[in-house]
């Protein structure tokens, strides 16, 4: 069975001879997967793709992530503290990314809610979505669109603190901003939909370990509306949609199934995102996705990893709507060793 | 208006900077002693806050603007805390997510509610290299050091500051706070810090024992 039907199966509620397995985004650090290709490892044109590929088929993985694509970042200028480049997306933030540590944003899109609201999104009809026609007809993969919505993205641009004190300070203009974000990454959907991909993944972090960052209830009437109205419209073009978010989002599982979210990821067990329990508790409307922790990954045994994966996935295989995946995606530091384990039991766990 | 009444504490509940600065420069007018808002009604108001928050019965826009009021009340109080040489000195906290870790969403939450629990915090930002921790900590006569990290990879980097600080004949008795999503109690003890702290409440508690 091909991949791609391995997770169409799990989505029907169909229990297939194993478990799908699968990461969301890239999957797979650069990092990582030169580790696990070793002489492998492809340099030159075209090896970004070549790359993904072979490690996806080592590893056995049934899902690809791709995106539609925008223009490449402008380089603007050097950040005084780190020298490194400072570059602007084309929503307009900049960041820069000091030596050994991840991104970080240099300037938001908007230092007061008026600029916020004379934002305007940027135009992605010209976006190449070539990427994701290229997985849909070259490889069985189940091709798993990534986009964004209003809340992680949000937060990003505008920067952490700044985007929670709004919530309450300028609740209007945010609406507004959440509305831009979420009709640019629809368009971003639809695009993508045309171009083959399988599934949407929304990629939105609501919630820490502790629960949601904001009030369920400012969700509720501030944010999720404008989530269910951009589902509804994907779901029109007949793919399922996939939530990541972090964190505990137990508080708000009822209103994601009123979005009519498909498949949740990420159910991160630090998080007390059980997938066993959630399966029992709301199997009927969600697939659950996820729940390996990529701290077991970096930090655990080969038997620790092969331990938790096989418990999970017999905890929650009966009857489909299960696919298993790290809580996150396989990070830099992640040992290659417990990657191939958790790979290799899902291959090994049959009915 | 006096200091039994509960305007600051409802202000900083509601996070009303507005409202805070008039109840404040009314009772000091008043001639209500500085460090008697601060502990009566400053410091209980944000206890409320911790509480609630951990409860989830208040979230992350509601504490930052309780702790920006709360920092509004405290740039009026300084100057007549500073003159009441009875007055309790504030103790320094320095924080900041280790090297190689730009992570600072939790970082930055228990900054505010330490400067919510009315401790003087010098932020350091993320990606700091161990000596930086060293030198601030020695400039601000720091009682606490609190370092965060959200990365596996990087957790170890605590291991480098904790070092130092042990290493340093004038600051190996500085307590140490360590925090984030892949550290342990386990690991604290491993590494030599002085606690662990799994939420930003439970840190600000955390240093206020470490403080005694």
């Amino acid at each position: 069975m091909s991949g791609r039907m391995q997770v169409i199966s799990a989505l029907q509620r169909v229990e297939t001879a194993r478990v799908p397995i699968g990461e969301i985004g890239g999957g797979y650090t650069d990092v990582i997967i030169k580790a696990l290709l070793g002489a492998d490892y492809q340099i030159g044109s075209d090896a970004a793709f070549q790359n993904h590929l072979k490690v996806r088929q080592l590893l056995g993985a049934d899902i690809v992530g791709a995106r539609v694509l925008g223009p490449p970042v402008e380089v603007i200028g050097i950040h005084e503290d780190w020298r490194t480049d400072i570059y602007s997306d084309f929503w307009g933030a900049c960041y820069t990314q000091p030596p050994d540590a991840t991104v970080q944003l240099v300037t938001p899109i908007a230092n007061t809610p008026a600029e916020l609201e004379a934002w305007q999104a940027p135009d992605v009809s010209k976006f190449d979505k070539s990427l994701i026609h290229r997985w849909k007809t070259d490889t069985d993969f189940f091709v798993l669109a990534t986009l964004n919505a209003g809340f992680d993205l949000g937060y990003e641009l505008l920067g952490f603190e700044r985007f929670m004190m709004w919530t309450i300070q300028a609740r209007k203009v945010m609406h507004a901003y959440f509305e831009k974000l979420i009709q640019t990454n629809l368009k971003l959907a639809l695009m993508s939909v045309e171009a083959g991909a399988d599934g949407i993944l929304i990629a939105d972090d609501l919630a820490f370990n502790t629960g949601t960052f904001v009030d369920p209830d400012y969700l509720r009437s501030d944010y999720l509306p404008l989530l269910k109205g951009m589902v509804s419209e994907i779901k029109k073009t007949g793919v399922p949609v996939f939530l990541h978010s972090d964190g505990d989002l137990r508080s708000i599982i009822p209103d994601l199934i009123d979005c009519n979210i498909d498949v949740l990821q990420s159910c991160d067990p630090n998080a007390n995102m059980d997938i066993p329990a959630l399966k029992q508790e709301y199997g009927r409307d969600l697939v659950f996705m996820g729940n390996i922790d990529v701290d077991l990954l970096a930090s655990g045994t080969v038997a620790a990893v092969e331990n938790t994966t096989r418990n999970l996935i017999r905890a929650a295989r009966h009857g489909g709507g299960f696919i298993l995946s790290t809580s996150n995606v396989v990070a830099s530091y992640c040992k290659t060793e417990n990657v191939r384990a958790m790979y290799a039991v899902a291959h090994k766990e049959l009915t | 208006m006096s200091v039994s009444d509960n305007s600051i504490q409802q202000a900083i509940l509601l996070g009303n900077v507005d409202s805070i600065s008039k109840s404040v420069n009314q009772l000091l007018h008043e001639g209500v002693a500085a460090q008697s808002i601060l502990d009566d009604q400053l410091l209980s108001g944000m206890a409320i806050v911790g509480e609630r928050f951990k409860r989830n019965e208040m979230f992350l826009p509601q504490v930052l603007m309780s702790a920006q009021a709360m920092q509004t009340a405290i740039d009026l109080l300084k100057p007549h805390l500073l003159k009441d040489s009875t007055a309790l000195k504030q103790q320094t906290v320095v924080i900041g997510t280790v090297k190689g870790d730009m992570h600072d969403i939790g970082k930055n939450l228990v900054r505010i509610m330490l400067i919510g629990a009315g401790f003087e915090v010098i932020d350091l930002g993320v990606n700091v290299p161990a000596q930086r921790f060293l030198e601030t900590a020695a400039h601000h006569r720091a009682s606490v050091v609190c370092l965060s990290a959200l990365l596996s990879s990087t957790m170890n980097n605590m291991k480098e500051v904790v070092d130092c600080f042990r290493g340093d004949p004038d600051l190996r008795q500085t307590k140490i706070l360590i925090g984030g999503a892949p550290v342990s109690r386990e690991f604290s003890k491993a590494i030599g810090a002085d606690g662990y702290a799994p939420t930003a409440t439970d840190a600000v508690e955390k240093v206020q024992l470490l403080c005694q």
